[in-house]
This record gives structure tokens, C-alpha cells and sequence, in this order.
């Protein structure tokens, strides 16, 4: 069986926090995604304490010397590695002011290194062109993983530069990864209307792993009129694209996260969806019925049953007797 | 959770040891491995890269900055 998004977020995020494999890591796959999210970030921290006091003793040189000698020693003699946990142990502004003279290359080589807990204070510091500029660098490099970290620690400032910036694709790969629903709902926020149109298509239109990012999204998403948005540009795909989007969602186990969006889009878009012939074929109504009853979503739906035909309404309640466990 | 197995996964995880007890006993042996191969793994990677970066230092202050890094 397969795993929800949200867990195979997580055991991407864990595979690489250990520098192993996802097949290393597959027991971990039995925990709740919020057990792995706990097993990694007590990893990481442990993993980045264990060479702190070296780390300071550098530190504590580097704040002795000149911005321009610690750029040159850093460059010549220094790895991006260690440069990050350096960086992790120096005081933020002044690992700010070395960072803002470094080439675009070695930061974004330094970002996948920096220590998850430092990163927030650190970023906030570096100019927002540079810090741009390192996001444009990693998505290049494909670095979703690192880039979701990273937007915890983004201003509204840099979220509208890079998603003025960044292709839709890479958006949503990075939402994928993103360690904080509040802090995606606000980046998600900050989308101009067109933009966020774009994502929703293109998730919709794209590869099977554009359209998990999506669902994951509108899943993560804490605000229901965004949700809402998102799903009423969803709603307006044609009956092939809506209907592979149900199948990755039964997939990916996401049922959960469809059956939200369905809720909260308008009556008109509502009733849209509900003439797709997919919702013609028992096995599909029977995954859609357990999803409801497994995630207690009959109230958020008793409207969309209210706007089923007979024929329809019919069809899911013979569902509901097939299944097990169903009311 | 067996003894030896769970004072290393207190070690890395603390209190939050109790979040894996669901874990089989063959999982957590398996998550005590790869805890312990990152951990060789990230010390492997930090004395690769300390000794390139003596490398690179003027041979005078390689003895200075190779104690400081504790090496």
C-alpha cells in the first residue's frame, strides 16, 4: 500500500537529512509523518552539535579578521560545508556580511550545509537580491528539498521576487517539500491571481508528481478561501485532466485532500465535478466513499450529495453498502 | 526496545525516543544504523574537507589552525 504525500514528504526529507537512501529509511514508513518529521529534526540537530565546538573555535577567528580576508580564506582554503557550519556558529550579521560577498554558486552549495535552526536569522540579513538569486541557483540545481527548508526563513519581500521568478513547476516542487502549512498557506497568499491560475494548470497538466505536489498543496493550504481559489481554478479543467487527477489522487492516497477542495469550491464548480464520467464506475465511488467515512467528511460534504442526480446518489449509496466499515 | 538499542536512540532523539516505540525491533536496529552511518558519514565529510582547507593555508599556520579545528 502506498504511503499519504505528506509521509513520502517526509521520508524524502529524513533520506536525505541522513545522507542515505530512501530504501535505507524505509522502515521508518510505519511512523505518522509527524513521528518522522520529530525523528528527523532531533537527527539534524544532533548530527550539527556534534562538531559545534570546533565550529566556534573557526568562528571565533573569523570575527577577528577582516570581512575581505575571511571572503578570501573562506574561498581559497574552504569548503562549502564547512563555510555553512562555520557560518551556523558566527554571529547573524556577520555571517550575513560575509554571505553577501560570496559567489551565488558557493552559497547555494553552502545552503544545502547551513544549520536548519540558524538559517531563519541568517537569511534574514542577506540582501534579497542575493538571496534570490541563490533560490534561482538551487531550483536550477533541483534542490527542492533544500528550498523547501528555506522558505520557512523567506520575507513576503522574497517570496514575491521569487514567485515573480520561478517557473510554476518549481513552486510547487518546493511547496512539496515546505516544513511549515502556515508559512506555505502565506507564500501561497501572496501569488497574484494569474500566477496562482498558472500553478493550479500547470499541476493539473503536468507530470504525475506535479499533480501530487497539487494535491498536497490544496491539502496543506490552512486557509479555506485559498483552498477554495485553487480549487475553483481546478474545477474549470476538462473532464481528462480532472479525471487523471482522481486517479493520482486515489494513488497518492489523497483522497482526503481532493475531497477538501470539492468542499469548499462554489455550487457552480460543485456541480461540474459531479458530472465526470469517472464518477460513473463503482471501484472509484467506492474509494471516494471510504475516504469520506475514513476521514469523517460527511457534514464538509452533505452539500455535494445535495446537488447529486438521483441516477448518482443512487451509485454512491449502492458504494457505501459494498464497502467495509461503511454507514 | 532493547537496551543498547534504545541509550543510542536516546542519545539522538532524547525524549523524543518515544516517538519511534513504534517501531519494530528490527526497525529500530535498522534506524540505530543509519543514525550511526550519518553520524560517520558527516565526520568523514567535515576531516575531508578540514584537511583541504590546511591544505590550502600557508604552511605556517597549518599546525595553529589544524588545533583549533581539533585535529
Amino acid at each position: 500500500m502506498g504511503h499519504d504525500l505528506a509521509t513520502k514528504a517526509e521520508l524524502v526529507k529524513l533520506a536525505r537529512a541522513l545522507g542515505t537512501t530512501a530504501e535505507e529509511i524505509a522502515f521508518a514508513a510505519e511512523l505518522p509523518h509527524s513521528a518522522i518529521r520529530r525523528l528527523r529534526e532531533n537527527a539534524v540537530a544532533t548530527l550539527y552539535d556534534e562538531h559545534k565546538a570546533a565550529f566556534q573555535r573557526v568562528a571565533m577567528i573569523t570575527r577577528v579578521l577582516p570581512t575581505a580576508v575571511n571572503v578570501r580564506i573562506t574561498l581559497r582554503a574552504f569548503t562549502p560545508l564547512l563555510a555553512a557550519r562555520v557560518a551556523g556558529e558566527l554571529p547573524p550579521d556577520r555571517a550575513a556580511e560575509l554571505a553577501n560577498r560570496m559567489p551565488v554558486e558557493f552559497l547555494a552549495e553552502a545552503c544545502v550545509h547551513l544549520d536548519p535552526r540558524r538559517a531563519g536569522a541568517l537569511v534574514h540579513r542577506v540582501r534579497p537580491d542575493r538571496v534570490v538569486a541563490v533560490v534561482v541557483e538551487l531550483v536550477e540545481r533541483g534542490d527542492f528539498i533544500t528550498l523547501g527548508r528555506l522558505l520557512d526563513t523567506a520575507t513576503e519581500q522574497i517570496v514575491r521576487d521569487v514567485t515573480a521568478t520561478v517557473a510554476t513547476e518549481a513552486l510547487l516542487q518546493i511547496g512539496f517539500y515546505a516544513e511549515s502549512d502556515e508559512q506555505l498557506t502565506r507564500a501561497v497568499a501572496l501569488l497574484p491571481p494569474e500566477r496562482l491560475h498558472a500553478t493550479v494548470r500547470d499541476a493539473l497538466t503536468g507530470p504525475p508528481e506535479l499533480r501530487s505536489a497539487g494535491l498536497a498543496l490544496v491539502g496543506r493550504v490552512n486557509d479555506e478561501a485559498l483552498r477554495g481559489r485553487l480549487a475553483e481554478y481546478a474545477a474549470e479543467e476538462d473532464d481528462e485532466t480532472l479525471t487523471k487527477l482522481l486517479h493520482t489522487a486515489i494513488d497518492d492516497g489523497a483522497l482526503e485532500e481532493l475531497l477538501l477542495a470539492v468542499s469548499v469550491m462554489s455550487e457552480q464548480a460543485q456541480r461540474r465535478v459531479l458530472t465526470l464520467p469517472a464518477l460513473t464506475e463503482p471501484h472509484i465511488l467506492g474509494h471516494l466513499v471510504r475516504a469520506v467515512e475514513k476521514h469523517d467528511l460527511f457534514s464538509r460534504l452533505a452539500p455535494v450529495v445535495a446537488l447529486m442526480d438521483p441516477d448518482l446518489r443512487r451509485r454512491v449509496a449502492v458504494a457505501a453498502e459494498r464497502g467495509p466499515n461503511l454507514r | 526496545m532493547r537496551g543498547d538499542v534504545r541509550e543510542v536512540l536516546t542519545h539522538w532523539l532524547g525524549a523524543d525516543v518515544r516517538v519511534v516505540e513504534g517501531l519494530s525491533d528490527e526497525a529500530l536496529e535498522e534506524l540505530r544504523d543509519v543514525l550511526v552511518a550519518a553520524r560517520e558519514r558527516q565526520a568523514t565529510a567535515i576531516r575531508a574537507a578540514s584537511a583541504e582547507a590546511l591544505r590550502q593555508m600557508p604552511p605556517v599556520l597549518r599546525g595553529t589552525v589544524s588545533k583549533i579545528l581539533g585535529r
